[in-house]
């Protein structure tokens, strides 16, 4: 599903973000990536994205060659991927349902159907009853929900996210970590920058280990105990 | 941790399978939906911040009223004109040697030509009786013993084209007992150079007002795209395209365009009442009812549509260009 075959990425200021990279993450698969900050953890997701262009070596996400893709085939590759966002990337002016709503509008989904759609999404993170409000009215974890719930809304096969549970109390993290293997259970790939060692020692997932733009470590499941 | 799959009926489940484009808008209907709502998203952005919109509003009616008032006012010179030519004439002056029943002959004669419409003799001694009531002079012509004044036949021509005119003119003249044709057209001629010139005036005051309108609308829409630029970069990284994300700003400049043509047409009127009524004092000491006309309906609608359109493509060139910069 995604593959990362020696990718390299060099600013433009001669900084090397991420340096060989090599993995690869298949259907149905959940992997943490973890290191310190800098280690290149949101360049990496950038690069899937599509928001950077690997200065080398290949990268191939969802079938589509990122090396090389024109605007439209961005456009068209980011609407298989949800994203949640460090920093949300909340609308301001619009409400709640209408922020979730937002992948499905731009995919050209029916207001009938979307609404379920929505819905279900909001009721996932336990945000059904905050449907009308507004981002500013609420807090960083449910502001964060908000994001995780627009990222799964319109069902896409890779879902990254960068520091979902940044804002969550354990027992909320352990929630969206629910979603999320829900999702993985019907074969989407899930990635997932963190730092919450605890969580990740818990959830017993793949771990991908960056320093220094560098694999540090790529850690597979632990045999059951 | 196998990959499991399962059905997708249950839209709780999430999908993998993109194959199937269920759900998405097929129908016209739904199209329109959609695009009214973008619509109405976009009117009430306008609404949000009143002043500015005014202002936008205001400059765009202006520059369309321009070169409208100039095409509407040719449209009045050439009805003017058109009225005028109606009874364009030529006066044939007789020779002096020519008698009253000669003359009288020479004008019947005239009046079996298909060029000519009209044709009635004016005598030496009418002539005098004519000039002397209109002059007032009558007084004194009386003491005159010989009347200097020629016999004439005046016609209308049934072509009132000026080539048409010129043409009979210049037969006229070849006849035997004619000494001079006088043609009332040179001052129509000029009234028509003058049309004329309004008329490119107004072609050039167009071309103008468009690259104006480019620029007023397309500087609006920069501005607008700068402050929802946080809006457009979230709808970038969600796989909207440019042309999605750029759908608003179009409405926002179709409204302006649409606003904009619907108040230089109210202002037109307003403009065209105030004409009227001074205009109306004048005419009357010219004794004619004449009045400017507005711009009717396919005029106004015209003036409505190209504002729409002049300002729908400048939307497009600047949203598309604005949003390209954009890049997450």
């Amino acid at each position: 599903m995604i593959k990362f075959d020696n990718v390299s990425k060099r600013y433009a200021d001669g900084q090397e973000a991420l340096s060989g990279i090599s993995f690869e993450v298949s259907r149905g698969e959940f992997a943490f990536i973890t290191g310190h900050s800098g280690a290149g953890k949101s360049t990496l997701l950038k690069l899937i994205l599509a928001m950077e262009t690997p200065s080398s070596g290949q990268l191939i996400a969802n079938g589509v060659n990122l090396n090389r893709v024109s605007k439209t085939q961005i456009a068209h590759h980011r609407r298989q991927i949800g994203t949640v966002f460090q920093d949300h990337q909340l609308l301001r002016d619009r409400s709640v349902y209408e922020n979730v709503a937002l992948p499905l509008e731009i995919c050209g989904y029916q207001p009938n159907d979307a609404a379920r759609r929505v819905r279900a999404a909001l009721d996932k993170v336990g945000l059904l009853n905050k449907e009308k409000n507004f981002p500013e009215a609420l807090s960083g974890g449910e502001q964060q929900r908000v994001g995780i719930a627009r990222a799964v809304v319109n069902r896409p096969s890779i879902i990254l996210a960068d520091e979902p549970t940044g804002n969550l109390d354990p027992e909320l993290s352990a929630e969206v970590m629910k979603v999320f293997q829900q999702f993985q259970s019907v074969g989407v790939c899930l990635l997932v920058a963190s730092h919450d060692a605890a969580l990740i020692e818990r959830l017993n997932c793949r771990t991908i280990v960056l320093e220094g733009g560098k694999l540090l470590a790529d850690q597979k499941l632990r045999p059951h105990a | 941790m196998s990959a499991t799959k399962r059905g997708n009926d249950n839209p709780n489940q999430p999908r993998l399978n993109r194959n199937t484009r269920a759900g998405q808008s097929e129908s016209f209907g739904d199209l329109v939906k959609l695009h009214r709502r973008f619509a109405r998203g976009s009117a009430i952005r306008l609404l949000q911040t009143p002043a500015s919109s005014l202002v936008t509003l205001f400059v765009v009616a202006v520059a369309l009223l321009l070169p409208a008032l100039m095409f509407g006012l040719n449209s009045n010179l050439a009805s003017l004109l058109a009225g005028f030519q109606d009874s364009a004439q030529i006066t044939l002056y007789l020779q002096d040697s020519v008698s009253e029943a000669d003359g009288q002959k020479v004008s019947d004669d005239l009046l079996t030509r298909n060029d000519i419409e009209d044709a009635y003799y004016v005598s030496p001694s009418q002539a005098l009786d004519e000039f002397g009531a209109s002059s007032g002079l009558e007084g004194l012509l009386i003491e005159m013993t010989a009347n200097p004044l020629p016999g004439a036949i005046v016609l209308t021509p049934s072509d009132v084209s000026s080539s048409a005119v010129d043409e009979l003119a210049r037969q006229l003249q070849e006849l035997s007992l004619v000494d001079v044709v006088q043609v009332d057209s040179l001052w129509l001629q000029r009234l028509a150079a003058i049309s004329n010139l309004v008329n490119a005036i107004g072609s050039v005051l167009s071309v103008i007002v468009i690259l104006g309108l480019f620029f007023v609308v397309g500087n609006t829409i920069k501005l607008a795209i700068e402050n929802r630029k946080a809006e457009i970069l979230v709808i970038k990284l969600l796989g909207g395209s440019d042309m999605y994300a750029a759908r608003p700003f179009l409405y926002t400049g179709l409204l302006y365009g649409l606003g904009g043509g619907i108040l230089a047409t109210l202002l037109q009127g307003i403009i065209l009442a105030t004409f009227n009524s001074n205009l109306e004092v004048l005419m009357r000491l010219y004794q004619s009812d004449f009045q400017l006309r507005g711009f009717g309906l396919m005029s106004s609608l015209l003036v409505i549509v190209a504002g729409a359109a002049i300002s729908w493509t400048a939307a497009l060139m600047a949203s598309l260009r604005h949003i390209r910069a954009i890049d997450p």
